[in-house]
């Protein structure tokens, strides 16, 4: 279960969608059972019954869910196992849900009509180490880190510890460079580009150990 | 015209009051001041003449005005104390006299006025008095010799000679020093004070140029009252000078006051004061004798006529301050006159001088007058200013409210022009894809794959709209990175690869004028020619070039290119015909316009490709449709 890179068995998945097609839609992405276990839950109790038998390697969870925010549960996730990656479902990929997200310890994101191949490929490559990004989150963290504060998000993003080489890439990304085009550019390997998006997220993520934030957080003071 | 005349009839009237205000100051001074009971009189008194010889005279008695610097005069009178009031303390009393008077008993010097220099002066009206010392007063007889000397321009004056109990005598010579000594030396104490203000107030506004010159003749009055006399020519010949330059400067003073342009030849009233300065500098006596008669007393008399009919002339025309300053200075010049008449002995009386008392209350008054003017200036000035700051702030709080306001109505009407947009831009895309969807799910043949594709990019349509939203300053190669990822995933699920080639690292040009609705258009056109490349081309690679080229002006222009391996299809067979894709087309080509995009499509049997040549920028008022 705590397999980092090369691992024997499948990958374990947890579904928490409340909607049973999307549900059911992802589940069928990753229907190889060779490679992935996936077990799946509609609600956050149910999310929490699951996972009291173990953290999975991977947890896809809703925003939106009938008891409770998604929020939540990545929150516990998170707190009590550094090893899950967490992707968040959404509709949009909006910045919004997705960034406050990712300051909870989330990794990235799934679009939910995503391709079928896509979904099993996102949890591989996440699994790998390639945490997701897309362009619209490259561009709103890099117009944070031109001092731009929203207004509707308001999160105090962190983006001071992201390094000049880390902030180009985010630039390249948001302008739809690919991986291999913006390696080229920086005169850096193709492969280590993935390695620098999950390596941004973890200087974004703030420190939810810290009640404070997390009360911030719950309290709209830190908009989710 | 019954009016006018009637007016001038009373300005007439007004000017006639004058001489009567004249008159009436020369009346009242013919009450004299206090003297003791006529039977403390000494009768019997005698003057010395040339030959040594005593004659008898009558008082008062008049000398000539001395043709050197001093002259005097001796007196001789005999005097008694009754045996009755042998214990009594007598005194000698000299009521009035000109310039100085010393007092002998039976051969001692008892007083000598010249001892007080504040009572050295002709044109003060001290009196005298000497307390005689009992071990000098004999019983019977008593002889008292007075040395009445005389120095300056007026003559010598001995008024009566009292000798009597001091008791009676003293209080009689305290009230005349009250009148004569203190009176003037208050005066003149606040004529220096407001001669300070007003030249404080000249300093800070010097276009007030009354105030200076009525500052000016104040303080000139002032430090030429303690020049003590007899004095050296210089002094005497500066004194002259200070005295006689107050008449021009009052004379300015008035003209200024009365709101006249000073005529050029008026500051040739100047002239003689400098004259008689430098005549007592010379430091011959006589001269300054000789220049200051005939200069100085016409300067003074020139001065008040030109002053008076400067005034008669505003005052006739109805001149305000003119009307005030008129009766002021009838005082000042009744005064004068009775000083004049005075000296040349054609009003009875004690040769006792008004003019400088006149003169400086008159100073003093007009002071007064000028400072309470300034300070209703300044209160005016604060009124004004409160009153400013009131009207600023409550037009402050108006302009506030309709700021708000006008903000409130600006916010509204933004808001209401993004619904419109946001509408407009959901019913062009979301809400096409979305009746499509609702037409193929009613089909009853099997249309899910359709179904799937419509839903799809509605979609992809929707982030697009939202995507769009997000400020981009301008560089659209943000929106075109999104753009990519929608794409990417729609070209892998048709088994289409995407080659995204950007021609330089910065890939397009800036614009400023970039908008969302821009950014919409532009992404819906990019989106239909790559939809149109997955369902009709049969291609297997879409190539998206994005590239900056020289524009037709030789400027930077922006170019992205949606090309496709595909089949092709005859461009000039569709364009314009009833077809749908040249439907298509055409409507393709009218989005382009309304963003000063131009669009070309240039199609072979080895590939298709559509090329939005962009413009330099964006225009403002284009409304997506």
């Amino acid at each position: 279960m705590n397999t980092q890179t090369e691992r024997a068995g499948p990958i374990s998945v947890v579904i928490v969608e409340d909607d049973g097609p999307t549900r059911q839609r992802i589940a069928d992405g990753l229907s190889d059972a060779s490679a992935f276990s996936v077990l799946q839950a509609g609600t956050l109790s149910e999310a929490r019954q699951v996972l009291g038998s173990g953290y999975p390697d991977v947890l896809l969870t809703d925003l939106q869910l009938p008891d409770g925010h998604g929020m939540d549960l990545i929150r516990d996730v998170r707190q009590h196992s550094q090893t899950t990656e967490i992707l968040v479902i959404s509709i949009l990929g909006d910045e919004e849900s997705v960034i406050s997200a990712i300051l909870l310890g989330a990794n990235g994101y799934l679009l939910k009509d995503a391709l079928l191949t896509d979904i099993a490929d996102t949890v591989r490559d996440l699994m790998r180490g390639h945490s997701p990004i897309s362009a619209s989150i490259a561009r709103f963290i890099v117009k944070r880190t031109q001092g731009v504060k929203d207004p509707v998000v308001g999160t105090d993003l962190n983006t001071a510890k992201l390094t000049a080489r880390e902030i180009d890439i985010l630039w390249g990304i948001a302008k739809g460079f690919s991986y291999a085009d913006i390696a080229d550019y920086l005169g850096i390997s193709r492969q280590t580009v993935p390695g620098y998006i999950k390596n941004i997220y973890r200087k974004l993520e703030v420190n939810t150990r810290g009640e404070a934030v997390f009360e911030a957080l719950q309290q709209g003071l830190i908009k989710l | 015209m019954a009016r006018p005349r009637g007016r001038i009839g009373w300005l007439l009237l007004y000017l006639a009051l004058q001489p009567v205000i004249i008159v009436l100051c020369i009346l009242a001074r013919q009450i004299g001041p206090p003297l003791p009971p006529a039977v403390y009189e000494l009768s019997g008194v005698e003057l010395q003449d040339a030959t040594g010889q005593f004659r008898s005279v009558d008082l008062p008695d008049f000398r000539p005005v001395s043709e050197d610097a001093t002259s005097s005069a001796i007196y001789r009178v005999s005097l008694e104390r009754p045996t009755t009031q042998k214990d009594v303390a007598w005194s000698i009393f000299v009521p009035r006299f000109t310039t100085g008077v010393q007092f002998e008993v039976n051969g001692s010097m008892i007083h000598d006025t010249h001892r007080n220099v504040m009572s050295r002066r002709p044109d003060r009206n001290t009196s005298a008095i000497a307390t005689i010392p009992e071990s000098l007063l004999h019983e019977g007889r008593n002889e008292l010799i007075i040395h009445l000397v005389t120095w300056g321009p007026v003559g010598g004056y001995l008024d009566s000679v009292y000798a009597g109990p001091d008791k009676v005598l003293r209080p009689v010579h305290d009230q005349r020093s009250i009148m004569f000594e203190t009176l003037p030396l208050i005066l003149v104490a606040g004529q220096a004070t407001l001669g300070a203000i007003l030249g404080l107030i000249w300093i800070n506004r010097r276009n007030d140029r009354s105030c200076g010159l009525l500052a000016l003749a104040m303080l000139i009055g002032f430090f030429q009252y303690f020049v003590s006399m007899p004095a050296s020519p210089q002094t005497l010949g500066l004194v002259g000078a200070a005295v006689v330059t107050q008449a021009p400067l009052v004379l300015h003073f008035i003209v200024r006051f009365i709101d006249m342009p000073p005529p050029r030849w008026l500051h040739l009233t100047f002239v003689p004061g400098i004259i008689i300065a430098f005549a007592g500098l010379s430091g011959q006596h006589d001269l300054l004798h000789a220049i200051f008669l005939p200069l100085g007393p016409p300067t003074i008399a020139l001065c008040a006529a030109v002053a008076c009919v400067l005034l008669g002339n505003a005052a006739l025309r109805g001149n305000r301050k003119a009307l005030i300053m008129a009766p002021v200075f009838s005082v000042m010049l009744g005064c004068a006159l009775n000083d004049i008449l005075t000296v040349s002995r054609l009003i009875p009386g004690e040769r006792i001088f008004i003019g400088w008392f006149g003169y400086s209350i008159v100073l003093i008054v007009i002071g007064v007058w000028l400072t309470w003017r300034f300070v209703q200036a300044l209160n005016d000035a604060d009124s004004f200013a409160d009153r400013l700051v009131k009207q600023v702030s409550e037009a402050e709080v108006k302009l506030r409210a309709s700021f708000s306001r006008e903000e409130e109505r600006a916010r509204a009407a933004a808001l209401a022009s993004e619904r419109t947009r946001l509408m407009r831009d959901l019913h062009d895309g979301l809400g096409g894809q979305l009746v499509s969807i609702v037409a193929l799910a009613e089909q009853p043949r099997d249309t899910t794959n359709t179904i799937g594709d419509a839903a799809r990019a509605a979609l992809r349509d929707l982030r697009l709209v939202i995507n769009a939203m997000e400020e981009i300053d301008g560089d659209l190669m943000l929106a075109l990175g999104s753009w990519r990822e929608r794409i990417s995933g729609q070209l892998r699920a048709h088994d289409m690869q995407l080659v995204w080639s950007v021609q330089s690292s910065h890939g397009l040009p800036v614009y400023p004028g970039l908008r969302p609705r821009h950014v919409i258009q532009v992404i819906r056109l990019l989106d239909e020619a790559v939809t149109n490349a997955t369902k009709h081309s049969g291609a297997s690679i879409v190539t998206i070039m994005i590239e900056t080229i020289p524009g037709p002006d030789g400027d930077a222009r922006g170019q992205i290119s949606v090309r496709d391996n595909g089949c092709g299809f005859a461009v000039d067979a569709v364009n314009g015909a009833g077809t749908v894709q040249g439907r298509g087309l055409l409507n393709m080509k009218k989005r382009a316009a309304l963003c000063d995009v131009t669009l070309s499509v240039t199609s072979a049997p080895l590939g298709t490709t559509v090329s939005l040549l962009l413009p330099a920028d964006f225009p403002e008022a284009a409304q997506g449709g």
